[in-house]
Protein backbone atom coordinates (compact mmCIF):
# COMPACT_ATOMS: atom_id res chain seq x y z
CA UNK A 1 0.00 0.00 0.00
CA UNK A 2 2.87 2.29 0.93
CA UNK A 3 4.56 2.03 -2.65
CA UNK A 4 0.90 2.16 -4.16
CA UNK A 5 0.31 5.49 -2.61
CA UNK A 6 3.87 6.97 -3.03
CA UNK A 7 3.50 6.22 -6.78
CA UNK A 8 -0.07 7.84 -7.55
CA UNK A 9 1.20 10.49 -5.39
CA UNK A 10 4.57 11.07 -7.66
CA UNK A 11 1.81 10.45 -11.20
CA UNK A 12 -0.03 13.11 -9.67
CA UNK A 13 3.01 16.01 -9.03
CA UNK A 14 4.09 14.99 -12.47
CA UNK A 15 0.74 15.58 -14.18
CA UNK A 16 0.35 18.48 -11.95
CA UNK A 17 -0.31 22.08 -14.08
CA UNK A 18 -1.12 23.42 -17.32
CA UNK A 19 1.30 22.41 -20.21
CA UNK A 20 2.21 24.95 -22.54
CA UNK A 21 0.29 25.63 -25.75
CA UNK A 22 0.61 28.45 -28.58
CA UNK A 23 -2.38 31.04 -28.42
CA UNK A 24 -3.76 32.95 -30.96
CA UNK A 25 -2.15 36.74 -29.57
CA UNK A 26 -4.49 38.77 -30.62
CA UNK A 27 -7.20 36.51 -29.58
CA UNK A 28 -8.93 36.77 -26.36
CA UNK A 29 -7.24 33.88 -24.17
CA UNK A 30 -4.16 35.89 -23.35
CA UNK A 31 -2.82 36.29 -20.01
CA UNK A 32 -4.13 39.53 -17.96
CA UNK A 33 -1.78 41.13 -15.89
CA UNK A 34 -2.46 43.68 -12.89
CA UNK A 35 1.36 44.66 -12.22
CA UNK A 36 2.06 45.62 -15.76
CA UNK A 37 0.57 46.48 -19.63
CA UNK A 38 -0.19 43.40 -21.62
CA UNK A 39 0.18 42.90 -25.36
CA UNK A 40 -3.62 43.36 -26.11
CA UNK A 41 -3.11 46.85 -23.79
CA UNK A 42 -1.12 48.20 -26.36
CA UNK A 43 -3.27 47.13 -29.17
CA UNK A 44 -6.39 48.48 -27.92
CA UNK A 45 -4.47 51.91 -26.76
CA UNK A 46 -2.61 51.95 -30.22
CA UNK A 47 -5.51 51.42 -32.07
CA UNK A 48 -7.62 53.65 -30.09
CA UNK A 49 -5.42 56.09 -30.75
CA UNK A 50 -4.78 55.67 -34.35
CA UNK A 51 -8.56 55.88 -35.14
CA UNK A 52 -8.44 58.57 -33.20
CA UNK A 53 -5.30 60.62 -34.86
CA UNK A 54 -6.50 59.52 -38.35
CA UNK A 55 -10.21 61.30 -38.37
CA UNK A 56 -8.04 64.64 -36.50
CA UNK A 57 -9.02 67.34 -38.85
CA UNK A 58 -5.53 68.43 -39.00
CA UNK A 59 -3.92 65.38 -40.24
CA UNK A 60 -6.87 64.56 -43.04
CA UNK A 61 -5.41 68.39 -44.31
CA UNK A 62 -1.84 67.70 -44.53
CA UNK A 63 -2.26 65.79 -47.70
CA UNK A 64 -2.14 62.14 -49.29
CA UNK A 65 1.11 60.91 -47.49
CA UNK A 66 2.89 63.36 -45.05
CA UNK A 67 6.24 62.89 -43.87
CA UNK A 68 6.53 61.35 -40.45
CA UNK A 69 9.21 61.06 -37.90
CA UNK A 70 8.77 59.37 -34.55
CA UNK A 71 9.65 61.45 -31.58
CA UNK A 72 10.54 60.03 -27.51
CA UNK A 73 8.09 57.95 -25.72
CA UNK A 74 8.78 58.24 -21.89
CA UNK A 75 7.33 55.27 -19.94
CA UNK A 76 6.73 57.04 -16.86
CA UNK A 77 5.20 53.46 -15.25
CA UNK A 78 7.16 51.29 -12.83
CA UNK A 79 8.26 48.32 -15.44
CA UNK A 80 10.55 48.00 -17.97
CA UNK A 81 9.67 47.10 -22.04
CA UNK A 82 10.51 48.83 -25.07
CA UNK A 83 8.02 52.04 -26.24
CA UNK A 84 8.21 50.69 -30.05
CA UNK A 85 5.64 48.03 -29.28
CA UNK A 86 2.81 51.20 -28.79
CA UNK A 87 4.21 52.99 -31.31
CA UNK A 88 4.37 50.09 -33.93
CA UNK A 89 0.43 49.29 -33.57
CA UNK A 90 0.06 52.91 -35.05
CA UNK A 91 3.09 53.07 -37.33
CA UNK A 92 2.41 49.68 -38.88
CA UNK A 93 -0.70 50.33 -40.39
CA UNK A 94 -0.35 53.90 -41.19
CA UNK A 95 2.33 52.58 -43.52
CA UNK A 96 1.44 49.40 -45.35
CA UNK A 97 -1.71 51.64 -46.19
CA UNK A 98 0.15 54.67 -47.58
CA UNK A 99 -0.91 57.02 -44.86
CA UNK A 100 2.35 58.51 -44.14
CA UNK A 101 5.90 58.29 -45.33
CA UNK A 102 7.83 57.29 -42.16
CA UNK A 103 11.57 58.45 -41.75
CA UNK A 104 13.67 55.46 -41.01
CA UNK A 105 16.98 56.60 -39.00
CA UNK A 106 18.72 52.93 -39.16
CA UNK A 107 22.43 53.66 -38.89
CA UNK A 108 23.21 50.92 -41.65
CA UNK A 109 20.60 52.30 -44.28
CA UNK A 110 22.02 55.84 -43.73
CA UNK A 111 25.79 54.21 -44.27
CA UNK A 112 24.43 52.18 -47.52
CA UNK A 113 23.40 55.40 -48.64
CA UNK A 114 26.55 57.48 -47.94
CA UNK A 115 28.59 54.78 -49.45
CA UNK A 116 26.23 54.30 -52.64
CA UNK A 117 26.79 58.13 -53.04
CA UNK A 118 22.73 58.98 -53.81
CA UNK A 119 22.04 62.67 -54.08
CA UNK A 120 18.29 61.76 -53.44
CA UNK A 121 17.20 64.53 -50.63
CA UNK A 122 16.02 62.66 -47.41
CA UNK A 123 12.64 64.21 -46.74
CA UNK A 124 11.80 66.42 -43.62
CA UNK A 125 9.06 65.39 -41.30
CA UNK A 126 6.30 67.11 -41.56
CA UNK A 127 4.77 65.61 -38.32
CA UNK A 128 6.78 64.16 -35.02
CA UNK A 129 5.06 61.89 -33.20
CA UNK A 130 5.53 61.84 -29.54
CA UNK A 131 4.59 60.73 -25.85
CA UNK A 132 4.20 59.47 -22.31
CA UNK A 133 2.85 55.96 -20.77
CA UNK A 134 1.92 56.99 -17.35
CA UNK A 135 0.65 54.47 -14.65
CA UNK A 136 -1.87 54.68 -11.36
CA UNK A 137 -2.61 52.05 -8.53
CA UNK A 138 -5.11 51.45 -6.23
CA UNK A 139 -6.93 49.15 -3.65
CA UNK A 140 -9.73 48.52 -2.31
CA UNK A 141 -8.91 45.04 -0.05
CA UNK A 142 -7.60 42.29 -1.80
CA UNK A 143 -9.39 43.65 -5.04
CA UNK A 144 -6.42 45.36 -6.76
CA UNK A 145 -7.00 48.11 -9.52
CA UNK A 146 -4.01 49.85 -11.77
CA UNK A 147 -4.79 51.93 -14.68
CA UNK A 148 -2.32 52.95 -17.35
CA UNK A 149 -2.39 56.26 -19.35
CA UNK A 150 -1.62 56.40 -22.71
CA UNK A 151 -0.61 60.03 -24.09
CA UNK A 152 0.38 60.89 -27.69
CA UNK A 153 1.08 64.20 -29.51
CA UNK A 154 1.49 64.95 -32.56
CA UNK A 155 3.64 68.06 -33.53
CA UNK A 156 3.35 69.94 -36.87
CA UNK A 157 7.52 70.59 -37.52
CA UNK A 158 6.89 74.14 -39.56
CA UNK A 159 5.06 75.65 -36.73
CA UNK A 160 6.04 73.64 -33.80
CA UNK A 161 2.69 73.20 -32.31
CA UNK A 162 0.20 70.07 -31.59
CA UNK A 163 -2.52 69.37 -33.99
CA UNK A 164 -3.52 66.44 -31.93
CA UNK A 165 -3.48 65.22 -28.52
CA UNK A 166 -5.10 62.17 -27.19
CA UNK A 167 -5.02 60.17 -24.29
CA UNK A 168 -6.50 56.48 -23.78
CA UNK A 169 -6.84 55.07 -20.15
CA UNK A 170 -6.95 51.07 -19.64
CA UNK A 171 -7.88 49.87 -16.84
CA UNK A 172 -7.38 46.52 -14.96
CA UNK A 173 -8.94 45.13 -11.96
CA UNK A 174 -8.89 41.87 -9.71
CA UNK A 175 -7.53 39.73 -7.06
CA UNK A 176 -4.54 38.17 -9.34
CA UNK A 177 -3.88 37.66 -12.94
CA UNK A 178 -6.20 36.05 -15.14
CA UNK A 179 -6.33 34.13 -18.67
CA UNK A 180 -9.00 35.52 -21.04
CA UNK A 181 -11.27 38.59 -21.31
CA UNK B 1 1.14 6.11 7.57
CA UNK B 2 -1.11 4.43 5.17
CA UNK B 3 -3.97 7.06 6.38
CA UNK B 4 -1.59 9.55 5.82
CA UNK B 5 -0.59 8.88 2.16
CA UNK B 6 -4.01 8.77 0.69
CA UNK B 7 -4.81 12.11 2.64
CA UNK B 8 -1.54 13.92 0.84
CA UNK B 9 -2.42 12.51 -2.41
CA UNK B 10 -5.98 14.41 -1.96
CA UNK B 11 -4.02 17.50 -0.72
CA UNK B 12 -1.99 17.21 -3.91
CA UNK B 13 -5.25 17.03 -6.00
CA UNK B 14 -7.21 20.00 -4.57
CA UNK B 15 -4.81 21.98 -4.86
CA UNK B 16 -3.79 20.99 -9.12
CA UNK B 17 -4.44 22.70 -11.83
CA UNK B 18 -5.47 19.84 -14.11
CA UNK B 19 -8.68 19.24 -11.50
CA UNK B 20 -9.88 22.46 -12.20
CA UNK B 21 -9.17 22.24 -16.21
CA UNK B 22 -11.33 18.89 -16.07
CA UNK B 23 -14.05 21.10 -14.27
CA UNK B 24 -13.58 23.78 -17.04
CA UNK B 25 -13.74 21.36 -19.98
CA UNK B 26 -16.87 19.86 -18.41
CA UNK B 27 -18.72 23.06 -17.57
CA UNK B 28 -17.60 23.95 -21.50
CA UNK B 29 -19.94 20.91 -22.57
CA UNK B 30 -22.70 21.95 -20.98
CA UNK B 31 -22.46 25.85 -21.89
CA UNK B 32 -21.61 26.81 -25.20
CA UNK B 33 -18.95 28.97 -25.83
CA UNK B 34 -19.56 32.67 -26.59
CA UNK B 35 -19.87 32.78 -30.73
CA UNK B 36 -18.48 35.65 -32.80
CA UNK B 37 -21.74 37.63 -34.23
CA UNK B 38 -21.14 39.66 -37.28
CA UNK B 39 -22.64 43.09 -38.82
CA UNK B 40 -21.91 44.38 -41.98
CA UNK B 41 -22.65 47.20 -43.48
CA UNK B 42 -24.65 47.18 -46.96
CA UNK B 43 -23.52 49.44 -50.11
CA UNK B 44 -27.05 50.64 -50.46
CA UNK B 45 -27.38 51.67 -47.06
CA UNK B 46 -28.38 49.57 -43.54
CA UNK B 47 -26.67 46.48 -42.55
CA UNK B 48 -26.85 42.51 -42.34
CA UNK B 49 -26.17 40.24 -39.79
CA UNK B 50 -24.86 37.23 -39.01
CA UNK B 51 -26.02 36.21 -35.62
CA UNK B 52 -24.18 32.75 -34.06
CA UNK B 53 -24.71 33.31 -30.45
CA UNK B 54 -28.27 32.31 -29.78
CA UNK B 55 -28.30 33.73 -26.75
CA UNK B 56 -26.70 37.47 -28.02
CA UNK B 57 -30.26 38.30 -28.59
CA UNK B 58 -30.52 38.26 -24.91
CA UNK B 59 -27.46 39.90 -24.16
CA UNK B 60 -27.00 43.16 -26.87
CA UNK B 61 -28.86 44.71 -29.62
CA UNK B 62 -27.63 45.95 -32.91
CA UNK B 63 -29.44 48.92 -33.05
CA UNK B 64 -28.09 50.62 -36.32
CA UNK B 65 -25.10 51.11 -38.45
CA UNK B 66 -24.24 54.63 -40.39
CA UNK B 67 -21.53 55.47 -43.31
CA UNK B 68 -20.19 58.47 -44.08
CA UNK B 69 -16.68 59.62 -45.79
CA UNK B 70 -13.77 61.73 -43.82
CA UNK B 71 -12.86 64.63 -45.54
CA UNK B 72 -9.94 62.80 -46.76
CA UNK B 73 -12.83 60.49 -48.78
CA UNK B 74 -12.06 57.34 -46.21
CA UNK B 75 -15.04 55.43 -45.14
CA UNK B 76 -16.33 55.82 -41.81
CA UNK B 77 -18.75 53.88 -40.08
CA UNK B 78 -21.07 53.59 -36.56
CA UNK B 79 -22.51 50.85 -35.14
CA UNK B 80 -25.12 51.40 -32.03
CA UNK B 81 -25.68 48.83 -29.68
CA UNK B 82 -27.69 48.75 -26.49
CA UNK B 83 -27.15 46.21 -23.47
CA UNK B 84 -31.16 45.65 -23.45
CA UNK B 85 -30.16 42.94 -20.52
CA UNK B 86 -30.45 42.90 -16.40
CA UNK B 87 -27.25 42.40 -16.28
CA UNK B 88 -23.73 44.55 -17.31
CA UNK B 89 -22.42 42.87 -20.54
CA UNK B 90 -18.91 42.97 -22.30
CA UNK B 91 -19.05 43.61 -25.74
CA UNK B 92 -15.84 42.34 -27.70
CA UNK B 93 -15.89 44.08 -30.98
CA UNK B 94 -13.28 44.33 -33.89
CA UNK B 95 -13.34 45.30 -37.16
CA UNK B 96 -12.94 44.13 -40.68
CA UNK B 97 -12.88 46.29 -44.04
CA UNK B 98 -14.13 45.16 -47.23
CA UNK B 99 -13.53 46.17 -50.95
CA UNK B 100 -17.01 46.54 -53.26
CA UNK B 101 -15.93 42.98 -54.39
CA UNK B 102 -15.96 41.84 -51.23
CA UNK B 103 -12.67 40.83 -50.53
CA UNK B 104 -10.81 42.10 -46.82
CA UNK B 105 -8.75 44.93 -47.41
CA UNK B 106 -8.02 46.19 -43.84
CA UNK B 107 -8.39 43.84 -40.57
CA UNK B 108 -7.89 44.83 -36.62
CA UNK B 109 -6.25 42.29 -34.98
CA UNK B 110 -6.82 42.99 -31.37
CA UNK B 111 -10.43 42.86 -29.64
CA UNK B 112 -11.73 45.94 -28.26
CA UNK B 113 -13.00 45.56 -24.68
CA UNK B 114 -16.56 47.64 -24.05
CA UNK B 115 -18.47 47.01 -20.81
CA UNK B 116 -21.76 47.90 -20.76
CA UNK B 117 -24.37 48.93 -17.92
CA UNK B 118 -27.55 47.57 -18.40
CA UNK B 119 -29.75 49.63 -20.66
CA UNK B 120 -26.85 51.25 -21.59
CA UNK B 121 -26.06 52.90 -25.31
CA UNK B 122 -22.99 52.94 -26.83
CA UNK B 123 -21.47 53.66 -30.27
CA UNK B 124 -18.62 51.94 -31.48
CA UNK B 125 -16.99 53.65 -34.85
CA UNK B 126 -14.02 52.94 -37.07
CA UNK B 127 -12.15 54.40 -40.21
CA UNK B 128 -10.58 52.81 -43.06
CA UNK B 129 -6.88 53.56 -43.65
CA UNK B 130 -7.33 52.70 -47.58
CA UNK B 131 -9.57 54.21 -49.93
CA UNK B 132 -10.67 50.92 -51.28
CA UNK B 133 -12.24 49.74 -48.27
CA UNK B 134 -15.99 50.53 -49.14
CA UNK B 135 -17.69 48.52 -46.40
CA UNK B 136 -17.55 47.26 -42.70
CA UNK B 137 -17.65 44.19 -41.08
CA UNK B 138 -18.21 44.41 -37.18
CA UNK B 139 -17.18 41.33 -35.33
CA UNK B 140 -18.71 41.07 -32.10
CA UNK B 141 -18.95 38.76 -28.63
CA UNK B 142 -21.18 39.50 -26.25
CA UNK B 143 -20.47 38.46 -22.65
Amino acid sequence: MNKISLLAMAALIVGCGTPASYKDSEGRQLVVSLEKIDLQDFATAGNAMLQSMITSPAFNAAGASPVLQVGQITNDTGTNFDTSVLLSKMTVPLVNAGRVTLIESDAVASAARKNAGSSAKVPQPDFVLSGKILEDRSNAGSTRQSSFVFQLTLVEVKRSVAIWKDEKIVTKQGSKNSVGF
Amino acid sequence: MNKLLPLLALGFLTGCTSVINTGDKIERALTPPDAVNYATTRPEGGFSTQINDSRFGNKLELLAARKSKTAGGFTQVQFDLRNGSYLGQTANVSFEWLAADGSVTERQGNWMVTPLEPGALTTVTATALKSTSAECRLRIIAR
